[in-house]
């Protein structure tokens, strides 16, 4: 890290290691698990989509990768994240943040409030460009920047791009306003983007398009991606690798395309099951009963068996361990177990 | 009024004629670059007509910006329209008499996308409901107790809720207050704007076939609000496709979805996620928005002609389907 940017490594080692992360908040309720003994392997250039409910735990992970998370209130119990051969866990603040933006960028859901709304486009990206000056020490003149903003808001396929870059968020629509947050954080050439429910609240129009230039931008840069959201249908377009999350847990991960075409987990089935399909005549959807639990009062055993439509007697005491049902794919059931 | 024949399946009568609607609101400054037609003003709704029939559900489907909760709030007096006819069973509703719009209000329910913002956080789910009663002049104090837990059952809310705060409750479950709060009163048409946008898929699955179950126990007649293709094909039985303000297509939901007619509506099947690798790569194109002249939708349309210069009439283009594009010049036209 002589540069002061993270090194890049010869390219054999996984670009994300994340293993055993188990980790805690300290609430006035007392202690909360909010992940436990996740562990995901992510290669460069691939794109990899972790989906589940609300209260799943699949943001606070993403925040835990980037190390967002203030300690306290969490707290990391045990387990290991390593960047492109460097142990996240162990590095202070300042350490950390030679990893943020060059290394890992990061994209919330909320345009709105992840924008300064006194801060035109220009001067949002202008913060962006900064980072990267420093971490690469580049020079660059005003006409130099000014390039860099059209060009990635043109890649992006903003309309009137230089008119954009004189906008307020407010002046923004939600697709634009998401698409200016992207641009913030590919400004800085990251090697890891991770994407925070980036699409949800969009129509299905704008929503295509985002997902269509996250695909180009990967195709082109070699971006490695994690998305982050609650909409299978949108991760299985364009992830390779899917995980599915449900109360702090791994349920299932796999190839995409076996995945969603063989699901092996119940939840995974069930959350399949849950996306309309047909037309008014179709009967009625074979949604999961109930809501996820919460977290802070979590059942006994595997931790769905409430409303798993094929618990067994075993998953309401103990709680299945990862069992692997094909080559790269695994799941936390019982059922999956080979005996 | 031709239109109204030929939409309408002869066998059903209407709940709902909203004919040639126009809802215009002022813009400050220089009138956005969404809608540049006419000067600081912005025409959310232009045109439009459609009729919900008894007993069916009418879908609404677009964009954001599309105008789609604009005629929402038409539909329960939050907005005047600027030009256009809505009749509620027959009655032509002048929203400038009062009795006219509390007409409207007391025979049409409706449910807002945003659950938190849509319920008072200081008042018990029983206020809320109570005050629906309130509003409709159709409270009994001995029937109360009766109707509140008859209509929580209905929409699928523990009893105990009843004491709860809006915060105490997840989202599935504020929606489901909404919808109690919006059926308290019988009503004639139920207008969902987006009810389970906000929701997770497994949740939304829950509230839509508690909604299926409620249409059929109840007859009701619904107005479906969503941007998503797979709801509402999976929930309305007609289905009208919105392009900034403008109806450019209407028709049986499941031609509508099979053999879309507008090039628009063409383009937003195609656009509808499925549960698959889009192993195709879709070019993706800049966002040129609505046309200020002629057809709405000529900016962007890859099959624009010289007709396009002029706003296209709707024209019949199959059993009940009509869209508004000049491809099908040789079909009969409306208006």
């Amino acid at each position: 890290m002589s540069d002061g940017s993270p090194s890049s490594s010869d390219g054999k080692i996984p670009l994300l290691k994340v293993e055993g992360l188990t980790q805690d908040f300290a609430t006035v309720d007392g202690r909360v698990r909010v992940l436990q003994n996740i562990s995901m392997q992510i290669e460069r250039g691939e794109i990899v989509g972790i989906v589940g409910e609300s209260g799943s735990g699949k943001s606070t992970l993403g925040l835990a990768i980037i190390g967002l998370l203030d300690s306290p209130p969490s707290e990391i119990l045990s387990g290991s994240i390593v960047f492109d051969g460097h142990e996240m866990l162990k590095l202070d603040a300042s350490g950390l943040s030679h990893f943020r933006g060059p290394g890992i960028g990061m994209v919330f859901q909320e345009s709105l409030a992840a924008l300064n709304p006194v801060y035109k486009t220009e001067s949002q990206l202008k913060e962006s460009i900064e980072v990267l000056r420093k971490a690469q020490k580049l020079e660059l003149t005003d006409t130099a920047e000014r390039d860099m903003m059209l060009e990635i808001l043109t890649d992006l396929r903003l309309d009137k791009p230089e008119v954009v870059l004189k906008k307020y968020p407010h002046e923004l629509s939600g697709g634009m306003r998401q698409r200016i947050s992207i641009a913030m954080a590919i400004i800085e050439k990251p090697r890891l983007l991770i994407l925070d429910e980036v699409t949800t609240g969009l129509d299905v129009y704008v929503q295509n398009r985002i997902l269509g230039l996250l695909k180009e931008l990967n195709r082109r840069t070699g971006t490695t991606m994690i998305l982050i959201t609650h909409d299978l249908t949108v991760a299985s377009q364009i992830c390779n690798t899917l995980y599915v999350m449900y109360a702090g847990r791994l349920m299932e991960e796999g190839r995409t395309e076996n995945l969603i075409k063989a699901p092996q987990h119940p939840y995974s089935q069930k959350l399949m099951a849950a996306i309309p399909q047909g037309f008014a005549d179709a009967p009625a959807l074979p949604a999961p009963t109930g809501e996820a639990p919460d977290i802070r009062k979590l059942p006994s055993g595997c931790k769905f068996h409430p409303r798993c439509h094929v618990v067994m007697e075993k998953c309401k005491t103990e709680e299945p361990p990862y069992f692997e049902t094909s080559p790269g794919c695994r799941s936390s059931c019982w059922l999956a177990q080979k005996t | 009024m031709p239109f109204l024949l030929l939409v309408g399946a002869e066998d059903m009568s209407s709940i709902v004629d909203v004919e040639n609607l126009t809802v215009t609101f002022r813009a400050r400054g220089g009138g956005g670059f969404l809608f540049e037609r006419g000067k600081n003003t912005i025409n959310a709704v232009e045109d439009a007509t459609f009729h919900v029939k008894d007993g069916e559900t009418f879908g609404l489907a677009g964009e954001t910006g599309s105008g789609k909760s604009t005629i929402a709030r038409v539909l329960v007096g939050l907005y005047r329209p600027r030009a256009g006819i809505i009749r509620l069973l027959g009655r032509e509703i002048n929203f400038r008499n009062k009795s006219d719009v509390a007409y409207l209000r007391r025979n049409v329910g409706i449910v807002f996308q945003d659950p938190v913002g849509s319920l008072n956080p200081r008042l018990k789910v029983r206020e809320i409901l109570k005050e629906a009663l309130i509003a409709a002049k159709a409270l009994d104090k001995r029937e109360f107790q009766r109707r509140t837990e008859e209509i929580l059952e209905k929409v699928g809310l523990r009893k105990s809720s009843i004491e709860a705060y809006p915060r105490e409750l997840s989202g599935g479950e504020k929606q489901r207050v909404s919808l109690a709060r919006a059926l308290i009163v019988p009503k004639k048409l139920l207008v969902l704007d987006e009810p389970t946008t906000s929701l997770d898929v497994s949740i939304q699955a829950q509230v839509l076939n508690t909604l299926r179950t409620l249409k059929s126990e109840l007859a009701l007649s619904c107005l479906f609000i969503t941007h998503d293709i797979n709801v509402i094909k999976y929930m309305s039985n007609t289905l009208g496709i919105l392009y900034y303000g403008k109806l450019v297509e209407v028709g049986p939901t499941y031609d509508v979805v099979m053999t879309p007619k507008h090039p628009y509506t063409g383009k937003l099947m195609a656009n509808v996620p499925k549960l698959e690798r889009a192993e195709h790569e879709q070019e993706v194109l800049a966002d040129l928005g609505p046309s200020a002249t002629g057809c709405i939708y000529s900016k962007v349309c890859p099959q624009k002609f010289e007709k396009c210069a002029d706003p296209p009439p709707m024209f019949n283009v199959g059993p009940r389907q009509f869209a508004a594009c000049h491809l099908y010049e040789n079909s009969k036209a409306l208006h």
